[in-house]
């Protein structure tokens, strides 16, 4: 599969990149172009990363203080929102030529000839502004959401959350829009910091302790590969800044070549970058082998699930490789291996969520799923699509989140499907399950009427119309079936039917017997009615600009150095937008778009994944559904429904068993891998122990033992010490004596 | 060395006493028939030694000490032998005044009266007697007689072999150094005479003195002086002595009236410098900075020893806050006035 | 008549030049008592006897000297034996002094009460 490299398919289309002005232009002219004016941008622009600074060392300073209101949250809210409103003006006053903002020197070493700079400054185009955008707005909303959220824990853990909140969107805006590697670097560990410090915000449960430590080791492996490859494009390409690493003259002949399909020409050096890189995003990003910290993840507050784990940091990974994304195009293996990782994860996570009980784990394998999805799209030569899914899945993903944290809230900390239903029907609970299915729909992505519809919709006919992928198009149809089916499984399990909740053993000090669910404040419901309605809105994006740059965020991307248009999509959009494929030829040498069953890829993706999607909600609906519908056949929640949920099961064989087990990969890692780094730490410790420790030792023996045996002499007695003085003046005069008596008798 | 000791003699007569010495010194024995077998031991090796000695040098026909020699030098090792083998302090101190007294015959054999007497004035007289005092003072009376009662600080010795030993080569490696040695030293360039004499010439007066007495000099005689230096005219080789009659000559004024040269038939027998002339000579002429470096030491030394030995008394706690508030009211005067009010009497008065 | 006059005495003792043979008996005398000194310094415990082992051989030493002093017919050596007793004066008195404080701090004599720095 590997050897079946996209770009050597590629090689007749390399003038169709956009940004090409003649007939004869390189495939990098677009990347030069792009990269050829840098201008120097406003100051104000730091505010969008300072404003978080300030309410982490804010925050910081009210726990010094023992503050206990809700001084902390209304800090950070209204500073992200400043911030989020510096980013839409940014985005507002952005005129298409990228720029840097400098905040002061941090790395600025010269020597002879060459330099090593890396500053403390940002780099603003499109693909910059796409990610700051939800980055600072869904920060803001989930503060707020937060506010009300973490209100049980006011005090000394309320500034501790909101702090280590604030310095996650500082590390996720200098991840995002720093201007070199070594910024992006900062960060990134940054964000690994602020996700371990709140996945073990409960530190006083071991479980949560346990899980933070679990991301952060599991990150380390990733972020290894990130360090490696910086490393390497430094020593390779001379520069970490983006702007001189993009210009730079080396990497355009790469490109060239690798369009040209003669991956000979580029070293092996160079093509590693992109491999380490990946390394480092999959780890991020919670992708096969390493997304096994995700689920995990979930012992953290929902705030933090829905921002980090769901909304932003995960989508770090995306970013790294749509922003290094022309250091991956001349790796000859790097994208098809995201591509088919992607795939692989996408599949396993999903076959995971369908058979676990823990609502929130659901949406964390999904999310898993889901990011699978994205780095299938940029495996595909789609960033178009990749960032398309990351903006909608930010936000529907979110949504669902904090939906299932109003769940947890309300319902002291339950999370048991099993053992909650009909909750939209409480009072008070209309707006959580209102939006919950708006934010299902989306996951599932039912056709027309969700934006995670087109954004999936995208990828998925990039892996049609892509020549030797429609195997994985196939596995991202079924597995976009496993999501709907999982998706809706929550939401007819816990949102609809009989109305039925037992407590979980979060009370807040609240006796058990007097348990009420409370439902969600002002807050909850206002942070889930705009992000449902976001997600709604975010349908219009596919359509803005759809016909030149393949809807919004196409736009924005085309206008970045991650823009590198799938010639198979070029040819699918100008398919599409003429209405008629047998109109458009194909693009050079080419030849006319894939089809999927007969109709040119959109319309077929529409019927696939539309139909796949609508296929999943019914048998969620047939062995979910509540008692009420039975009459057309669905309502799953009797005692029929779960014997053919049984019946189903004993024929699936092991298969659920082995998914509700999470296919026993935690328990394989630990088998292959924890174990025999243990055994080897142990050998390891006793080799240090009796080899290295015991030479330390012996030389440290070795003198008490000349002392143990000298020691005596040393008694203290005056009289001891007079009688060494004596010996030795004796044999000092016998010396004296001979030497007289010798050169007397030589006289 | 040859000549005054063989080597084999004088190396046995070590190992023997060695041996004796190591038996003597103090233990806790049953009987003390160890320590008489060292004493014999000890004794044995003294008459070799002294049996060696006196042979070598009858053999030789080289002179010998003086015939009292020898019973010096025996009780003086004997005594030393006695002082570091005794149990109780009092008879060690005891044992080395004999020691010092033996020691001081030796030195009038070796003409230093003076010295001898010193010796037995200051060490005999007052280290010892010091070191008595502080005996008594430091050390518990045992209560009784027998050796039983003796604290092990004094009954026992500690390693006695080893240090015989050491001491014993130290003797054999010391004497065959000094006898190998001795052969090779310079003979005294003076004459007895010479030596003895060549002080007169700076002791005009007591040449003076000395001639008067012998009835030499007549009456308004004496001995000329050299102008410059002061010193009397006498030649000791040539034993010949100017002198000169001053008085009052014819026009009433002090002069030489007339000067002699005595020959060596008018030299009287009693016209020798002695002893203490020439050690006094000797000490005030050639050693004058270390008779003040002398004085230092010894001032220091009584000084070392106040402070050493002053007894440091713990205060009482209300005494010691007594005194400080006694202390701070001084001061508190001080600052007033030095503690006097204007008219220089004692302030306290006139409250 | 006057038979222990100093002069007389001087004149008795001072007959001829010494030869070394009556030298090196002195000697040895003086080796001896030194060397019984030194093992007296070395084995009795007792502060106050190593102290008069001390003494024993000072004078060992001033034996020698004023039997060297002897051979060469001159005074230097009774000088020196008037600074060896100076010093064996003070050297006493010290001694003495730090006998008795040591006394008053352990209640013993023993120099082997005073062993704190061995190893």
């Amino acid at each position: 599969m590997m050897t079946a490299s996209l770009l050597n398919n590629l090689a007749p289309l390399a003038m169709l990149a956009p940004g090409s002005s003649g007939e004869d232009a390189p495939a990098s002219a677009h990347l030069a172009h792009m990269v050829e004016h840098v201008d120097t941008g406003p100051k104000w622009i730091l505010l969008i990363v300072f404003l978080p600074l300030l309410g982490f060392v804010l925050n910081a300073i009210y726990a010094a203080i023992g503050n206990k209101s809700k001084l902390p949250a209304w800090t950070t809210i209204a500073l992200l929102a400043v911030a989020f409103l510096a980013t839409v003006s940014m985005f507002l006053s952005y005129d298409g030529t990228p720029y840097t903002v400098h905040a002061f020197d941090w790395f600025n070493l010269h020597y002879g000839e060459k330099s090593f700079v890396a500053n403390f400054s940002f780099y603003i185009d499109k693909l910059t502004i796409l990610w700051m955008l939800f980055v600072t707005g869904l920060g803001t909303l989930i503060a707020l959401y937060a506010s009300e959220y973490m209100s049980h824990d006011i005090g000394a853990g309320y500034c501790r959350f909101f702090s280590a909140f604030g310095l996650f969107v500082f590390s996720m805006s200098c991840l995002v829009m720093g201007d070199n590697m070594l910024m992006l670097y900062l960060g990134w560990e940054g964000v690994g910091l602020c996700s371990y410090l709140l996945i073990g915000y409960f530190y006083k449960k071991p479980s949560a302790v346990a899980a933070a430590k679990k991301a952060f080791i599991v990150n380390r492996i990733g972020d290894l590969g990130l360090a490696l490859g910086i490393y390497l494009t430094f020593v390779h390409f001379g520069t970490v800044e983006y702007a001189a690493l993009f210009s730079n003259e080396t990497l355009h002949h790469y490109i060239d070549a690798a369009v040209a399909g003669d991956f000979s020409a580029i070293p092996g050096e160079a093509q590693w970058i992109a491999l380490l890189l990946m390394v480092g995003a999959f780890g991020k990003s919670a992708q096969f082998p390493l997304y096994v910290w995700l689920p995990d993840a979930m012992e953290g507050p929902t705030p933090v699930s829905a921002l980090i784990h769901a909304a932003t940091m995960v989508t770090a990974g995306v970013y790294l490789i749509a922003r290094f994304y022309p250091v991956f195009l001349v790796s000859e293996n790097a994208l098809p291996i995201v591509a088919w990782i992607g795939t692989i994860t996408a599949l396993l996570a999903a076959t995971i969520g369908m058979a676990q009980f823990d609502i929130k784990r659901i949406m964390a394998y999904s999310t898993v799923s889901q990011l699978g999805y994205m780095f299938a799209g940029l495996g595909l030569l789609s960033t178009t699509g990749a960032a398309f899914h990351v903006l909608t899945h930010a936000f529907f993903k979110a949504l669902l989140f904090l939906a299932c944290g109003a769940v947890m809230h309300g319902f002291a900390g339950q999370l048991d499907l099993r053992k909650l239903s009909g909750i939209s029907w409480m009072k008070g609970w209309g707006i959580v399950g209102i939006t919950m299915l708006v934010g299902c729909m989306n996951l599932a992505g039912l056709p027309y009427i969700t934006s995670g519809f087109y954004s999936k919709d995208m990828i998925l006919a990039e892996a049609f119309v892509t020549p030797g992928y429609r195997l994985m198009g196939w596995i991202l149809v079924f597995t976009a079936i496993l999501t709907a089916y999982y998706t809706f499984r929550v939401f007819f399990r816990v949102f609809v039917g009989d109305q039925h909740a037992e407590p979980g053993e979060d009370f807040h000090g609240d006796d058990t017997s007097h348990f009420h669910p409370h439902a969600p404040g002002w807050a909850i419901n206002t942070v889930l009615i705009v992000l449902a309605t976001c997600s709604v809105l975010a349908i219009s994006l596919a359509w803005i600009d759809k016909s030149e740059y393949h809807g919004w965020v196409g736009s924005m991307v085309a206008d970045s150095t991650a823009s590198f248009h799938s010639p198979y999509a070029v040819s699918l959009a100008a398919a599409h937008g003429e209405g008629d494929p047998h109109a458009v030829a194909g693009p050079v040498g080419y030849g006319a778009p894939g089809k999927i069953l007969g109709m040119d890829p959109h319309g077929g993706m529409i019927v696939v994944s539309g139909l796949g999607a609508i296929f999943g909600v019914l048998v969620a609906a047939f062995f979910h559904g509540p008692k009420g519908w039975q009459g057309l056949f669905l309502g799953g929640r009797t005692e029929a429904g779960k014997c053919r949920m049984d019946a189903v099961a004993r024929r699936a064989g092991p298969i659920p068993r082995l998914a509700e087990n999470k296919w026993f990969v935690d328990e394989i890692y630990e088998a292959i891998l924890v174990t025999p780094l243990r055994i080897l730490a142990h050998i390891f410790h006793w080799i240090d122990k009796l080899l290295l420790d015991g030479l330390v030792n012996l030389f440290g023996f070795l003198p008490r033992v000349f002392a143990w045996i000298i020691r005596p002499s040393q008694s203290g007695v005056l009289q001891g010490y007079a009688v060494s003085m004596a010996g030795g003046l004796a044999i000092l005069l016998f010396v004296v004596l001979v030497i007289v008596l010798r050169a007397g008798g030589a006289a | 060395m040859e000549q005054i000791i063989s080597p084999i003699a004088l190396y046995l007569i070590c190992a023997i006493g060695a041996a004796g010495i190591a038996l003597a010194l103090p233990r806790r024995a049953r009987t003390r028939s160890l320590e008489y077998a060292g004493g014999l031991l000890v004794a044995i090796a003294l008459g070799g030694a002294a049996l060696a000695l006196g042979l070598g040098a009858a053999d030789a026909g080289n002179p010998m000490p003086n015939v009292f020699f020898y019973p010096f030098a025996l009780v003086a090792i004997g005594a030393s032998v006695r002082v570091i083998t005794h149990k109780r302090p009092v008879y060690s101190a005891l044992y080395f005044i004999m020691t010092i007294i033996a020691s001081c015959g030796m030195y009038i054999l070796l003409s230093a009266e003076f010295m001898a007497f010193a010796l037995i004035i200051i060490y005999a007289g007052a280290i010892l007697i010091t070191y008595l005092f502080v005996i008594m003072l430091a050390t518990q009376a045992p209560t009784g007689d027998g050796d039983d009662d003796l604290d092990d600080v004094d009954a026992v010795a500690r390693e006695p072999m080893l240090a015989s030993a050491i001491g014993f080569v130290m003797i054999g490696l010391i004497t065959a150094a000094m006898f190998s040695g001795i052969g090779e030293l310079p003979e005294s360039k003076m004459t007895q005479a010479q030596a003895a004499d060549a002080v007169l010439a700076h002791l005009p007066k007591k040449v003076d003195k000395i001639l008067e007495r012998e009835g030499v000099l007549a009456d308004g005689w004496r001995v000329v002086r050299d102008h410059e230096t002061g010193l009397a005219m006498i030649d000791v080789d040539a034993r010949t002595i100017q002198i000169e009659l001053l008085g009052e000559d014819e026009h009433g004024e002090e002069g030489v009236l007339a000067t002699r040269m005595l020959g060596a038939e008018d030299w009287p027998d009693a016209l020798a410098a002695d002893n203490i002339d020439r050690l006094g000579f000797n000490l005030m002429h050639d050693h004058p900075i270390m008779i003040e470096l002398a004085g230092v030491i010894l001032l220091m030394a009584m000084l070392g020893a106040t402070v050493l030995a002053r007894k440091h008394t713990e205060l009482e706690e209300a005494l010691k806050a007594a005194q400080a508030r006694k202390l701070g009211t001084m001061f508190d005067d001080k600052s007033h006035g030095n503690g006097f009010d204007d008219d220089g009497h004692p302030s306290g008065g006139h409250a | 008549m006057h038979a222990f006059d100093s002069l007389q005495l001087a004149q008795l003792a001072f007959p001829t030049e010494m030869s070394t043979s009556v030298l090196a008996p002195y000697l040895f005398v003086s080796a001896a008592m030194f060397a019984i000194g030194l093992i007296g310094f070395l084995t009795r415990k007792n502060m106050i006897i190593m102290f008069l082992c001390t003494e024993l051989m000072f004078q060992a030493a001033g034996l020698a000297l004023i039997a060297f002093g002897r051979h060469h017919l001159g005074s230097d050596g009774q000088t020196f034996v008037i600074f060896v007793l100076c010093v064996a004066a003070a050297e006493a008195a010290m001694a003495l002094a730090l006998v008795v404080l040591l006394f008053r701090h352990r209640e013993s004599l023993s120099a082997s009460a005073w062993k704190e720095l061995n190893g």
